[in-house]
């Protein structure tokens, strides 16, 4: 998954960063408004972190203005300002949720996690299909109970792929969710990936949980079961 | 006396009152003195009259013929009567008319002098009299002292005055009134503009408009002008208020959201727990005490009427984004058209943490009442707003204790006493309070009142 975290304070913005790339995060950082409205239009987002007193554009203005290009992904606020007012504004211009300055990084990522599993569709943040189940705050993968061992790659994509289960995932898309930028992107590595986690989840491949769909992508095929 | 009109007329019905009392007293004298003068007359033509038609007998007395040539003389109570006394003012003669009467006709005067005198009937009838005493030249030469008097009631001459003072009243009175309510045609189309500047003022403290027209007269036109220049200002002062407090809170918490982070980094120690709690007391402080009420009651002026149920539903919409997996069921029940006066952001803040604390506390439903306050009307500003929960309830124990700045209950459920102590400032700068009780629903049930204007 790819946030975008818009924050202008260097020191907060490194930090939670840091820790949402240590939780396996794909992030990406803007320091002013004008930043990062470019990247919240232009690059491949899952979720935005915006905080509402923004240098250039204000947080607000960026948070329509990605709302009236069409983008649907959740955006999470950060709000110095405590008065309901602005949440009540932030929440009116597009945002999903917000959290109120100093937060503690807890706070943020369990509500990133939220935010993230709810705009897949999923009510809760273990995703289950058939016999596969994906706790994502511990970030453990089971099929029929039990775990299996995943690097964070492997983690990254299948997580990508269940909570959008049913959706075609294209390539390029699971490349830019995999990488930071700078790096070089490799598609045939997603193919390794991929194959990795066939082997992992399906060793004798009769549960067959990742589609190819050949020039198109590829599909987490299971459906959703019906508490998760 | 605090209306102009009132001491305008007050004024000029003194003045009246003072220049047609001395215009009817100077014209009620002319009028009498000229009266008198005219009887005054008429009695020394009677006089003469009288004297004309005495002869003397062949006894060298006076005598009055029988028949007088004035009918009156000889008419019962005609009103008119005459007489003639000798030197010892015994009457040699009586008119007819005087017959039964005891006609006083004042002192007897000097020789040769008249004498008008105003004298009583016995039965209190007023008659002005005049004397004539006269030293009467006998046929052999002697003169022998005689007094003529006549004297006529002035009844009818009373009954003239007082009609014409009658008129007089009538007239001036009449005239009065109807200067009296022209005056105040004029004065109230002369005052309708300040009436207006009154009323567009009031609309202005009640948030019905924002500024004072500009078609006033050129006296007043300065006034609205400053006024609206003062209007500006005011509003202006207070949002670069709430805009400085804003900022503030904003510089004060990113820093200390900084420190935080780098803390959650460390592993953690005595030392990074110590300095949480110092964050968050810091963090307190700076959250009560920038959230204070925008601006006290008393300061609102120029402060727009909130339309209730249009904030509520951007405040409910935003609450259902934030709760979407509890997924409270939230029943808003607001009395159609019913205004908050005063900040938008006040209002928000009632409402916002009271309806977030019972989301937060819940089971799966709150409920939202707003009502007007018993006997004020929907756009007065007083209203009550009830938000009832079916969570766990507040225990009686700790209800007062919650409404205490700053204090928490429970501190796993961050800002709830904050919130509810926000609340009851700004409850109380609108002049209202905040009680909680126990819920229909079962949970907690908060109720929060604000004064009208």
């Amino acid at each position: 998954m790819r946030l975008l975290v818009i924050e202008d304070d260097t020191t907060l913005r490194e930090s939670l960063c840091r820790q949402l790339a240590e939780a396996g995060f794909g992030v990406e950082q803007a320091a002013d408004g004008r930043e990062g409205l470019y990247f919240a239009l232009e690059y491949p987002v899952d979720l935005a972190i915006v905080d509402l007193g923004l240098p250039e554009i204000s947080g607000l203005d960026v948070i329509r203005e990605v709302r009236e290009k069409g983008k649907t992904y959740p955006i999470l606020i950060l709000t110095a300002r405590d008065r309901w007012q602005d949440k009540v504004d932030g929440l009116d211009a597009g945002a999903d949720d917000y959290v109120v300055k100093p937060f503690h990084y807890e706070e943020v990522s369990a509500r990133v996690n939220a935010l993230l599993r709810r705009s897949g569709g999923w009510a809760t943040s273990v995703l289950s299909a058939g016999p596969v189940t994906l706790d994502t705050t511990r970030q453990e993968l089971k099929v029929s109970d039990s775990e299996i061992e995943l690097t964070s790659y492997e983690y990254r994509i299948i997580e990508h792929l269940m909570m959008r289960a049913g959706e075609v995932i294209s390539k390029t898309e699971l490349t830019d969710r995999l990488y930071d930028q700078d790096f070089e992107r490799d598609s045939n590595v997603i193919e390794v990936f991929i194959g990795r986690l066939r082997k992992k989840m399906d060793p004798d491949n009769s549960l067959q949980p990742i589609e190819t769909l050949r020039g198109r992508g590829y599909r987490f095929a299971l459906d959703r079961n019906q508490d998760s | 006396m605090s209306s102009l009109s009132a001491r305008l007329l007050v004024s000029v019905s003194l003045l009246l009152i003072f220049f047609f009392g001395v215009t009817i007293v100077v014209l009620d004298s002319a009028f009498r003195e000229a009266g008198e003068q005219a009887q005054e007359d008429i009695l020394d033509t009677q006089l003469m009259a009288l004297i004309a038609e005495a002869e003397p007998n062949p006894r060298g007395e006076l005598e009055m013929p029988f028949a007088l040539r004035e009918p009156r003389f000889g008419n019962l109570g005609s009103g008119l009567y005459g007489a003639l006394s000798d030197e010892t003012d015994a009457p040699v003669w009586t008119s007819r008319s005087s017959l039964g009467l005891d006609v006083p006709y004042g002192p007897r005067p000097e020789s040769g002098a008249h004498s008008f005198s105003r004298v009583n009937l016995d039965d209190g009838t007023p008659l002005m009299a005049l004397s004539l005493h006269v030293q009467w030249e006998l046929a052999n030469g002697d003169l022998k002292p005689y007094t003529f008097s006549v004297a006529q009631s002035l009844d009818s001459f009373n009954a003239q005055l007082a009609g014409f003072r009658r008129q007089l009243f009538t007239w001036f009175g009449a005239i009065a009134l109807i200067m009296l309510f022209s005056i105040s045609l004029v004065m109230r189309g002369l005052l309708k503009p300040l009436r207006q500047i009154e009323s567009e003022i009031t609309d202005i403290e009640a948030g019905k408009r924002e500024s004072l027209s500009d078609d006033f007269p050129d006296e007043l036109s300065s006034v609205a002008r400053n006024m609206n220049v003062l209007v500006g200002s005011e509003r202006s002062r207070s949002e670069r208020y709430r805009n400085t407090l804003d900022n503030l809170a904003h510089s004060l918490k990113t820093p200390l959201a900084a420190i935080r982070a780098i803390l959650t980094e460390q592993q953690s120690t005595e030392l990074t727990d110590r300095v949480e709690a110092q964050i968050e007391r810091m963090n307190d402080i700076v959250r009560y005490q920038l959230r204070k009420p925008s601006t006290a009651k008393t300061e609102s002026f120029g402060v727009v009427a909130v339309p209730v149920d249009k904030e509520l539903k951007k405040l409910v919409d935003g609450l259902h984004k934030v709760y979407k997996d509890k997924a409270p069921e939230i029943r808003v029940d607001v009395t159609a058209g019913i205004l908050f006066r005063g900040d938008t952001g006040d209002f928000l803040e009632l409402a916002g943490n009271l309806l977030d604390n019972a989301c937060k506390w819940c089971e799966s439903k709150v409920s939202l009442t707003i009502r007007p306050l018993p006997g004020a009307t929907i756009d007065s500003g007083g209203m009550s707003m009830v938000v009832e929960d079916d969570g766990p309830g507040i225990p009686d124990a700790a209800r007062e204790a919650l409404l205490q700045r700053g204090m928490r209950l429970d501190e796993n459920a961050p800002g709830h006493g904050i919130g509810l102590a926000v609340v009851k400032d700004i409850a109380a700068s609108y002049g209202g309070d905040i009680e909680i009780s126990g819920s229909a629903l079962g949970g907690a049930k908060l109720s929060v009142t604000v004064d009208p204007d």
